[in-house]
């Protein structure tokens, strides 16, 4: 059983076996809730999104069209986390989410801290590409793009992230 | 070769993922090219550094509440979704009607055998609990008639009421307590308890007994009527001792001449 790819797991849970689901969510979940922590630097956020990506999965099972899981894993999770941004940005002042992301500044890394610095869209393919090791086909399906340029995105993007890392250490 | 390109190859090159002509190229390169070796090297660094990143330890409470959500989504689904196509149905009807009968049995014979499992076991613990209370209740009405409260001695002996067969211990306790309470309430009450166990003996002798000793005119009769009930041969000289004495209430001699006739 565990040797199943998610694909055919996911196929599973769309056929209406939810308990496949649990494999999905225990292969999976530690490496959204990285992606969403390395994006926000913020613990609570990350677990709500993380929770709320495996609902929507759970919620949403038959629209699953027999990609790649993992992309479409991480899309659901970029949106979650985008929509979450544009609704904090609607109805808080931004001095509140900066609060927090400073307090827990304190316990990153210099590489975390370079990470910070990046555009994010840069940060995002680099914490993809390197911290959950999606290639770039994947990371093509996910941002909506092809395998070429992603590839010189994540390229370029790690040129930025060498000269800020080299520049404070 | 030129640079930029043999820098956007230097990720691929460190993940060991360029094909053995572009490798080979690339090394070619680099032992020419200090700038681009350096480049190397650096990002050598920065790949350690995305190595040895600790990533963090999601707190184990999403995963329950997942699994809470998800057991929630599986009820809700039963109810909702067919669980096969007619296709297969058809296919697998003789079997699954069978499964079904396997699993009713199954449910079935399991229910009885648990069943009849705790009854044998409840049958044990009502026996248990009816011995113990029989004991409880005992030393209960025993320490409550030893009560200075005369309402108190009578509750205890009212307490006869929850036996069905008494130990003599008890019966021989009510017989005291007809004789001697110093509340004509009590020994009354005793009297009335002890009205139901004139098949044994003791209680028979006791009230034949008082006949001759009780003074308290309600007590009087109520024995009388107990001893003339149960037809009791040896209780009718003494009544005829309670017509002849001074001291008895007349209405007690017109209950006795009326009664002692009936004893045959």
């Amino acid at each position: 059983m565990e040797a199943q790819t998610d694909e055919k797991l996911m196929e599973a849970v769309a056929h209406g076996n939810l308990d496949m689901l649990r494999i999905l969510f225990e292969r999976h979940h530690v490496h959204v809730y990285n992606f969403l922590y390395k994006m926000s630097g913020d613990k609570m956020l990350s677990e709500d999104i993380t929770q709320e990506v495996f609902y929507k999965i759970m919620k949403y099972r038959t629209s699953y069209k027999n990609g790649k899981f993992i992309s479409w894993l991480f899309t659901i999770a970029r949106n979650s986390l985008n929509t979450h941004y544009s609704r904090v940005k609607e109805h808080c002042s931004d001095l509140e989410t900066v609060q927090v992301l400073e307090k827990e500044k304190e316990d990153f890394t210099h590489l975390h801290s370079a990470l910070e610095k990046l555009e994010s869209s840069d940060r995002e393919v680099l914490i993809l590409n390197r911290f959950q090791e999606i290639k770039y086909n994947e990371l093509a399906e996910i941002m909506g793009s092809t395998p070429g340029a992603v590839k010189t995105k994540v390229s370029r993007a790690l040129k930025k992230l060498k000269r800020i890392y080299f520049e404070n250490i | 070769m030129d640079e930029n390109h043999i820098v956007a190859l230097l990720p691929d090159y460190l993940d060991d993922a360029l094909g053995q002509e572009e490798r080979a190229q690339l090394e070619g390169h680099l032992a020419t090219c200090a700038a681009c070796a350096k480049e190397l090297e650096e990002m050598k660094v920065l790949f350690e550094a995305f190595g040895q990143e600790k990533g963090a330890t999601p707190p184990e409470r999403i995963k329950t509440n997942f699994y809470k959500l998800l057991e929630l989504e599986k009820q809700a689904d039963a109810k909702v979704i067919p669980l096969n196509t007619p296709a297969t149905e058809k296919r697998n009807w003789t079997k699954d009607l069978l499964r079904v009968a396997a699993s009713i049995v199954l449910l079935l014979g399991a229910f009885l055998f648990g069943q009849q499992q705790q009854q044998t076991q409840s049958n044990k613990e009502i026996a248990l609990l009816q011995d113990e209370r029989q004991e409880i209740k005992e030393t209960a009405m025993l320490s409550l008639m030893e009560n200075k409260s005369a309402s108190k001695r009578i509750q205890g002996v009212n307490y006869i009421e929850e036996f069905t067969d008494p130990d003599e211990a008890i019966v021989l306790a009510l017989i005291d307590r007809m004789r001697y309470d110093a509340n004509t309430n009590v020994r009354l009450t005793a009297v009335d308890a002890l009205g139901r166990f004139t098949a044994s003996e003791n209680v028979k002798n006791a009230f034949i007994a008082a006949l001759k000793t009780e003074k308290d005119p309600s007590i009087q009769i109520t024995i009388i009527q107990v001893l003339v009930k149960i037809q009791e041969k040896k209780a009718v000289k003494p009544m005829q001792e309670l017509l002849e004495r001074e001291d008895t209430q007349p209405f007690i001699k017109e209950q006795i001449k009326t009664l002692l006739p009936s004893i045959v």
